[in-house]
């Protein structure tokens, strides 16, 4: 058949029409991903079915990919600053002239001022990792992950409980207890899926806490409007009455865990009738669902959520919570809470190298300079703070007062502090005194809009990236695969990085050039690994999920693989853990040293709303992805404004009707907004989506639309974890 | 064999995500402020004795269809299966079927100035045998779909177990979408 037209049909006559494996960036949470490319060109989206969790799911941010891809408002090449900072006007430049006036500018407050005089800011994820690691090797310590804007205060009290992460088994439960974490609008796609599936399922029971009538809330069994920020109060007394009644497992809590004393001492006073004050739910609900609870444990879940910046107290809630777990004896238990099964440990289990272990690209050695935040030094506020991810609400004031040292520039990836941080005023007033920002990121932002210049990444669906390990019962792997070629003058922040690594003259650091360079190190050469990748985008290892402390899982685990027996299993559990006890600490005595009365969960710093009459609250939408994808087309023809939650007594107090407008202010600020009257919120609350009320004149579609509920937020964090706080209160302005 | 179509929505399952909403868009290219479908979520009750419900609303492909009988040019018409298409050809516009349509399901497509709904994704999807777009990527796995005749059918076991809803009944459509509804939350 050779020279017939046939031979030729796939690809010239019909067209290319191929599959390519991925991974979605339109939110954090990294679902596998599949895009169906037409001659080129991305057409569709869906959940990559080789992950059998997601199966072919897709959110509405996973599928505007497309139309993110397309967005005439991207940026498609560098752009530099002509006028003064902030002023918006701007001149188009190569790609050679913008990096070089980044390295020259770089070299110079590092000369001038020190290397540890340049801030770096990512969220956490392959970026951080590139970006921290860039830091290092240029030589500053000041690494900015979105952590502590987001999930530090749960990090930090699992580190400091168990010395270690861990998991949620939603599948398996049979009833769960929900402080606001909102998986029905804030999608991970395996987990909101699990969470649907219980929600739905009449034998299971689902109690949700959260001031506003969230999705979530409309699914539960019992929905409590608690008070903004109460959540504390509300563990305490549960497990008071808990401690009260004897009810809690005794002996795992005696094998495994140390401070039952310090934690029955300090309980003595938290009653069902000591909470309803600050709580607004009755103490008798309190004691059925003690109760309750208990009486389905172990297969009952109190879930921390994924952001926990409820209050001040926000380490003190977190550490509640899980210890509410551990008391139920729910740990390593089906339907209960997990550690990561990691490959090594697998491996080392079944004494085969059944999952691949890889090394990392991205050497990050230590700068041995303190951070300007104080970040794991001795006797700062921010010791427990980890080191990489630093605190966002110090770098105001740090600048502000050149403390400890100058602070010159600052670096940002696809990080927009101005709209996710608090205080926003005074971070543009800082921002304004640096002598150079430099922004990379998809679309100009409010925090792009100060920079000297401005780099065009590539979007997701343009780039090819490492290989992402994902810890949970079994470890998996997915590769992002880039669909298209860059389809405007933009770069992936692995190219940005390594032309900045040579201009800098610390290339050396890097051992790859390209992609499959840096693949082929990070993978160690296994290049079977490498090839499920590029076809699957995703590779897991199909073995029986393993619950060290079940008997049943255990022994389905050793069925499988003959030479292990149950007592190695249980091995697994009873090694030391990675506290300072070697213990689940219940009493954290490192802590309460340097932070009294944080060393065991106590009812402190639990006001938020400090005097005001109103507690904001805020949080995400299934639309939008914080303070990134208000100009996605698709998303904006959904939703392109947030209006200020209220309820109807609230705003009738006020001589407010539905869309008037008004003000919310407190001693930080003060925002216009519009009104949306609801009955799903507690007369005392507000709430607004966040993302909204931008300063972008360059995207007009959303600039100054909506509004911010950053702009009422102090910059006061909470103590140990050093978390962002995001409630706060506010008192109602008329227009 | 002519197939018996049938689209379940579980209310129960729906977080109201519009994930079908936006598939629906980028599979159909349904230009902008227009919807082949759409969810709507409502909040009923008073604080805090409150439920939420969840709708889908698209054509519901009717058995007995008043927009084809209406149709002046024969532009609107039910195949052997039962589905309810358009001939955007011989559509002109007149508008009687959106009237008569008690669903709300049809609209004009502003680009093509034709009367436009939900065709199960026939033509891209349903004629290779692949799900509908919305019930492909559903986050929750809310919607089924399949052929109700076949015993084994997922649609076939969920309206054997669950107790299945037909938005407007009394009507006489016959519709072939059908849901099941919230278990949870305070009725109104």
């Amino acid at each position: 058949m050779q020279g017939s037209l046939r031979a030729w049909e796939p690809s010239i006559l019909k067209g290319e029409d191929k599959w390519v494996r991925s991974v979605c960036e339109m939110c954090s949470s990294r679902c596998a991903i599949e895009v169906r490319v037409v001659d080129q060109k991305p057409v569709w989206l869906q959940g990559n079915a080789f992950d059998a969790r997601i199966h072919s799911s897709i959110c509405a941010r996973g599928l505007s990919g497309v139309s993110q891809l397309y967005d005439q408002d991207r940026l498609r090449t560098p752009l530099m600053r002509v006028g003064r900072r902030g002023e918006n006007r701007w001149r188009e430049a190569s790609w050679d002239e913008a990096l070089s006036f980044v390295a020259s500018s770089m070299q110079r407050l590092k000369q001038n001022y020190g290397a540890q005089s340049m801030l770096f800011s990512s969220k956490t994820g392959e970026s951080f990792d590139l970006l921290s690691s860039f830091a290092a090797n240029y030589g500053s310590p000041n690494t900015f992950s979105h952590w502590s804007s987001c999930p530090i205060a749960i990090e930090s009290a699992l580190e400091q409980t168990f010395g270690e992460r861990a998991y949620r088994d939603f599948e398996h439960a049979d009833y769960i207890v929900n402080f606001g974490h909102n998986l029905f609008e804030g999608l991970d796609i395996p987990l909101s899926k699990a969470m649907a599936r219980f929600a739905a399922n009449p034998s299971k029971k689902l109690i949700v806490l959260d001031p506003r009538f969230s999705i979530m809330a409309g699914k539960a069994d019992e929905w409590y409007p608690i008070k903004a920020g109460q959540d504390l109060a509300f563990v305490l007394s549960l497990l008071h009455v808990w401690l009260r009644d004897a009810k809690y497992d005794h002996a795992f809590v005696r094998r495994y865990c140390i401070g039952l004393d310090a934690l029955k001492a300090s309980l003595k006073e938290t009653t069902p009738q000591w909470q309803e004050r600050y709580t607004g739910i009755d103490a008798k609900t309190i004691e059925r669902l003690a109760d309750e609870i208990y009486r389905a444990a172990p297969r009952c879940i109190l879930d921390w959520g994924h952001k926990a910046t409820t209050s001040p107290a926000e380490f003190q809630r977190t550490r509640a919570i899980l210890i509410a777990n551990v008391l139920m004896g729910n740990v390593e238990k089906k339907g209960g809470i997990y550690f990561a099964k990691t490959p090594e440990m697998l491996n080392a289990l079944i004494q085969e190298p059944l999952f691949p272990l890889l090394q990392s690209p991205y050497p990050t050695p230590e700068v041995g300079i303190a951070r300007i935040d104080g970040a794991g030094e001795e006797r700062s506020a921010y010791r427990f703070v980890p080191k990489k991810h630093g605190v966002l609400n110090a770098i105001a004031d740090a600048i502000l007062t050149q403390q400890p040292y100058a602070i010159k520039g600052w670096f940002l990836t696809r990080h927009n502090p101005l709209v996710t941080v608090a205080d926003p005023q005074k971070m543009r007033t800082a921002m304004a005194s640096l002598d150079l920002i430099v922004v990379n990121d998809i679309y100009m932002s409010d925090t792009a809009m100060m920079a000297d210049v401005v780099l065009p990444e590539s979007t997701y669906l343009e780039r090819d990236e490492s290989i992402h390990l994902h810890h949970g019962l079994v470890p998996s792997y997915t590769m992002r695969n880039r669909a298209l070629t860059p389809l405007h003058r933009t770069r992936s922040l692995h190219e940005i990085v390594r032309s900045l690594a040579d201009a800098l003259g610390f290339s050396h650091a890097y051992p790859w050039k390209t992609m499959q360079e840096l693949r082929a190190y990070q993978a160690k050469g296994n290049s079977a690994l490498l090839e499920s990748l590029v076809k699957r985008g995703y590779v897991q290892a199909t073995i029986p999920h393993l619950f060290l402390r079940e008997e049943a899982s255990a022994r389905a685990f050793c069925e499988r693989y003959a030479h292990v027996e149950p007592r190695h299993v249980l091995e697994m559990f009873e090694r030391r853990r990675k506290t300072p006890s070697g213990k689940i600490e219940l009493f954290c005595a490192h802590i309460e040293k340097a932070f009294e009365g944080y060393g065991v969960p106590c009812a402190v710093d639990m006001d938020v709303q400090q005097n005001y009459p109103y507690t904001l609250i805020s949080g995400k939408s299934a639309i939008h992805t914080n303070g990134h994808t208000q100009n996605v087309p698709y998303l904006h023809a959904l939703m392109s404004d947030n209006p200020l939650w209220m309820h109807p007594s609230t705003a009738k107090a006020h001589g407010l009707r539905q869309n008037d407008t008004c003000y919310i202010e407190n001693e930080i600020g003060k925002e216009k907004v519009k009104v949306f009257l609801t009955e799903g919120i507690r007369p005392d609350t507000l709430f607004l989506y966040m993302g909204f009320g931008r300063q972008t004149p360059l995207l007009p579609k959303i600039d100054r639309k909506g509004s911010s509920a950053s702009k009422l937020l102090p910059l006061k964090t909470a103590p140990v974890c050093g978390a962002m706080i995001t409630n706060t209160g506010v008192r109602i302005v008329r227009a | 064999m002519a197939k018996a179509y049938r689209l379940i929505f579980d209310e129960n399952l729906c977080i109201g995500c519009q994930a079908c909403n936006v598939a629906c868009r980028l599979e159909n290219d349904v230009p902008e402020g227009v919807y082949r479908l759409q969810v709507h979520v409502t909040t009923q009750g008073v604080f805090p004795h409150l439920g939420m419900h969840f709708e889908r609303r698209s054509c519901v492909m009717c058995d007995e269809p008043p927009c084809v009988s209406v149709c002046p040019t024969g532009a609107s018409f039910q195949s052997k299966d039962g589905l309810v298409h358009i001939h955007e050809s011989q559509c002109i516009t007149c508008k009687y079927c959106i009237l008569a349509c008690p669903y709300h399901a049809r609209f004009i497509n502003p680009v093509k100035n034709v009367v436009e709904k939900c065709t199960f994704c026939f033509d891209s999807r349903l004629s290779k045998a692949l799900d509908p777009a919305c019930v492909s990527v559903c986050t929750t796995e809310a919607l089924r779909f399949g052929d109700v005749s076949q015993e084994n059918s997922t649609v076939a076991m969920l309206s054997r177990k669950e107790t299945l809803l037909f938005p407007k009944a009394h009507l006489g459509t016959k519709p072939k979408v059908c849901f099941i509804p919230a278990r949870k939350g305070v009725k109104v």
